[in-house]
């Protein structure tokens, strides 16, 4: 044991006196397991695809971003990818993978994690390691820029909640709801993404008169279903069961109260993406969908550029999938900041973090999307519909654009206030920023006129 | 405690203990890799606890459990509910009661232990792969209802416990050494109580219960009593080890005490060997060695996205798991232990320090 102990120690220490001087150590933090693990190659190939378009970064394998990018070069220094974390979605992982990748890889910046919990307990380890700097991948949770806001961490797009602000909106004018129920996942994400519903519906005068919570996993869904009130008692259902629960849960309310009707189904980002395009969309065609901070279909010249970026460098990947834009976000905002502090690591690079960018579906501001006090992004969100195209297939559509969604909602969610749960928020009117400006978005244009 | 009295292989094995003991209580003293004592050697000593656990019971009680972990993991949800604080900066997850982490800690360990010994009252009349079914029972009871209670943890489990530690013990992340030493010490302490315990009346009548429970019986002696005792043990040596992780890591969720997590620490205990204490932190350390090193194993023209292995590691500790359990159904300390008997066998009858020393002649 000893001779093992000490021959391996020698082995570590070789690989960390080897590493070159000057070079900016970056982990790319996502999942290779679980409901997510196709997010190893959408991740890597959206945070790799910046590097590649701003930081002269050489793509190995154009069909398998995990195979890695050499020749990574910003503010003069040389950026080495040490490592791709491998979670499942589940905490115990993150853990194993965030040290493994930030202590003994000894990454100076944490490109992810992918989702909610992990993000959390992210935050959790970034307020005790202040050297690093951790720019969040696609996670979802609120509590990681509100809640604990380590000024070390960054993020540059929605959370969960704020990807579903107009849902309420639209579920109250488009489809005339007044009293709505909702069916979600029974964890940190689905509380969050059901909490942006909750607030924006009854900030315009809806009702929420029931919430039904199945457990994650769960199996049989036809209990969880016999919960919500039948469709004579609502006006319709938002719907945040996700993975692979979304179809069952759907199957059950099919048995239990016949064929699906799509004005009184309301679904958030789990209709129309990781994979629910191809099993789920097709059964709720019409449906309206809340957002993932993308614009599917959207005709700007930013939206097309980035596109065209995409497709050149990972031509498999779907660029206006959430998993893929928000890291190349990511990694587009670390290379600035490489750029601008010399390639200064740790407490200069956190300075020099931009409070500001453009990303490609970003059109309030002039384009421009910023960060609040606690580094979050004020970000434009687009609620999407359900369309069956000519060839038969049914794609998610972007039928709203919402400007300049803060993660508070307008002081809704404060630091000191309960986080989303089972019971919060409580369903209160208000009024939102962006209340009664939402605008029509017909054919990827976005129009002047407003959702009514 | 003679070591002249020793026999050479107990005394080469304390040689052997004495130096692994001193290389670690010294490793962050001499500035050496410090990834290797906060993670590897920590999560060593940590999971050896637990480990240590479920081989008292196994090697002195003979009965696997497979609820050792989960309540290693109830006493990092207790800990997690008691000792964290709510509202702004603290907490968004558990009761967050925010009692002082000493007070805290006594509770976790006694109500840990009280947990233990109704799991035990239930699980003592039944043997073999029954009382493997229960125990696995508890495992996924405990898994269910921190998944589905959420006021106590649900999915997403409690974090940010490390903040929340005693004052006796101070800012562990500021100071991870304090942790390494506590979880060094409470290893050894576990230790060296094991090995009091079974030589005690208690213990050696355990042992009996162990080999002839239907004699010890009809001499009287309570054979459902010990067993319910001796799991009641076990689980306050688990709790111990569940409020050092969640102080290490910061967290606790579910996913810690699901059927994977129950599997990982059994893995550890076969690797180690279900037979000898000391293999609960031997199996711990192998087992943490491959799942840290086997993920960046590189070798060139076969590596892809900088590992080797990528996602698949837990077919390799599967691998080196089935080629250790086959080739030594006992795991290292029975390797170890059958290595030595067979030098011994090669050199010649073993000889004390009491023995003379064959003559000129002889």
């Amino acid at each position: 044991m000893l001779v093992a102990v000490v021959g391996l120690t020698v082995t570590a220490s070789v690989s960390f006196a080897g590493a070159k001087a000057g070079v900016v150590k970056v982990a790319i933090m996502t999942d290779c397991k679980g409901a997510f693990s196709f997010g190893y190659d959408y991740d890597s190939g959206g945070a790799q695809a910046a590097f590649a378009q701003y930081a002269h970064g050489k793509v190995k394998n154009k069909n398998k971003p995990s195979a890695g990018m050499t020749g990574i070069t910003a503010g003069g220094k040389q950026i080495k990818i040490v490592g791709y974390g491998c979670g499942n979605d589940t905490v115990p992982l993150a853990v194993t993978e965030t040290k493994r990748l930030m202590e003994k890889l000894n990454a100076d910046v944490m490109v992810g994690p992918l989702s909610g919990d992990e993000a959390v307990y992210v935050a959790n380890y970034a307020k005790a390691h202040p050297n690093k700097t951790f720019i969040i991948g696609t996670a979802g949770s609120q509590d990681p820029t509100l809640q604990i806001a380590p000024k070390n961490v960054f993020r540059y797009h929605g959370d969960g909640a704020m990807w579903n602000a107009g849902a309420g909106e639209i579920a109250y004018k488009k489809l005339k709801w007044r009293k709505a129920a909702i069916i979600m996942d029974d964890y940190s994400f689905g509380w969050t993404s059901a909490a942006g519903f909750i607030a924006d519906f009854c900030a315009i005068g809806g009702e929420i008169t029931k919430r039904v919570f199945p457990p994650l996993n769960t199996t049989d869904y036809a209990p969880f279903v016999r919960q919500l009130p039948p469709p004579n008692q609502v006006d319709g259902y938002f719907w945040v069961v996700g993975g692979s629960g979304t179809a069952p849960s759907l199957k059950a309310f099919e048995q239990a109260y016949g064929k699906l009707d799509p004005k009184k189904l309301y679904g958030n980002l789990f209709f129309a993406f990781l994979g629910a395009d191809k099993v789920v969309a097709p059964k709720v065609a019409g449906a309206y969908v809340g957002g993932f901070g993308t614009a599917p279909g959207l005709k700007t010249k930013a939206a097309n550029a980035y596109r065209a970026i995409m497709k050149k460098y990972y031509p498999k990947l779907p660029p206006d999938d959430g998993f893929v834009y928000n890291y190349y976000n990511a990694a587009w905002a670390l290379v600035q900041a490489l750029n601008k502090d010399g390639g200064a690591i740790g407490s200069k690079l956190q300075a020099a973090m931009p409070r500001s960018i453009k990303p490609a579906f970003q059109v309030s501001n002039g384009g421009v999307l910023h960060l609040d006090s606690n580094r979050q992004g004020i970000q434009d969100q687009y609620p999407l519909q359900l369309v069956k195209g000519a060839n038969g297939a049914v794609a998610a559509n972007v039928v709203g654009f919402v400007p300049d969604v803060d993660q508070s909602f307008h002081g809704l969610f404060k630091r000191s206030s309960p986080p989303p749960g089972r019971t919060q928020p409580k369903c209160v009117k208000a009024k939102l920023p962006w209340q009664g400006k939402i605008k029509v978005v017909k054919n990827g244009v976005i129009t002047k006129q407003t959702i009514k | 405690m003679n070591p002249l009295r020793w026999a050479p292989k107990q005394r080469l094995e304390r040689c052997i203990a004495l130096g692994a003991l001193v290389l670690v209580a010294v490793w962050p003293a001499l500035g050496l890799n410090a990834y290797w004592s906060h993670q590897i050697f920590l999560q060593t000593f940590l999971f050896g606890i637990a480990a240590a656990s479920l081989i008292f019971l196994s090697a002195y009680g003979g009965m696997v459990s497979l609820a050792q972990t989960a309540l290693f993991g109830i006493a990092g949800v207790i800990i997690g509910n008691l000792a964290t604080k709510g509202g702004a900066g603290g907490t968004s997850k558990g009761l967050h009661l925010g009692w002082d982490p000493t007070v805290a800690v006594v509770v976790a360990v006694v109500m840990t232990t009280a947990i233990g010994l109704i799991f035990g009252l239930v699980a003592a009349r039944s043997a073999g792969i029954y009382f493997l079914m229960i125990t696995l029972t508890f495992s996924v009871i405990a898994t269910y209802t921190l998944g589905q209670v959420t006021k106590i943890s649900g999915f997403s489990g409690i974090g940010g416990i490390s903040s929340y530690t005693p004052g006796w013990l101070g800012d562990v992340l500021a100071h991870p050494d304090r942790l390494y030493y506590l979880a060094l010490g409470v290893a050894v302490a576990v230790y060296v109580l094991i090995r009091y315990i079974v030589r005690t009346p208690f213990g050696l009548s355990l042992q009996g219960v162990r080999d002839e429970p239907v004699r010890m019986s009809s001499l009287g002696y309570n054979v459902a009593l010990h067993r319910t005792l001796a799991f009641g043990f076990a689980a306050f040596v688990a709790s111990l080890g569940g409020i050092l992780y969640v102080w290490w890591s910061g967290q606790i969720a579910p996913g810690n005490v699901d059927l994977p997590g129950t599997i990982n620490l059994l893995v550890m205990a076969v690797i180690g060997g279900l037979v000898r204490i000391e293999g609960a932190w031997l199996g711990a350390f192998v087992f943490i060695v491959i799942q840290n090193y086997v993920r960046d194993f590189a070798v060139p023209g076969l590596s892809f996205g900088g590992t080797l292995f990528g996602g698949s590691f837990n077919t390799i500790v599967g691998i080196i798991f089935l080629v250790i359990v086959l080739a030594s159904p006992a795991g290292l300390m029975g390797a170890w232990d059958r290595a030595v008997a067979e030098l011994s066998r090669r050199r010649g009858p073993p000889r004390t320090a009491d023995e003379p020393a064959p003559g000129p002649g002889s």
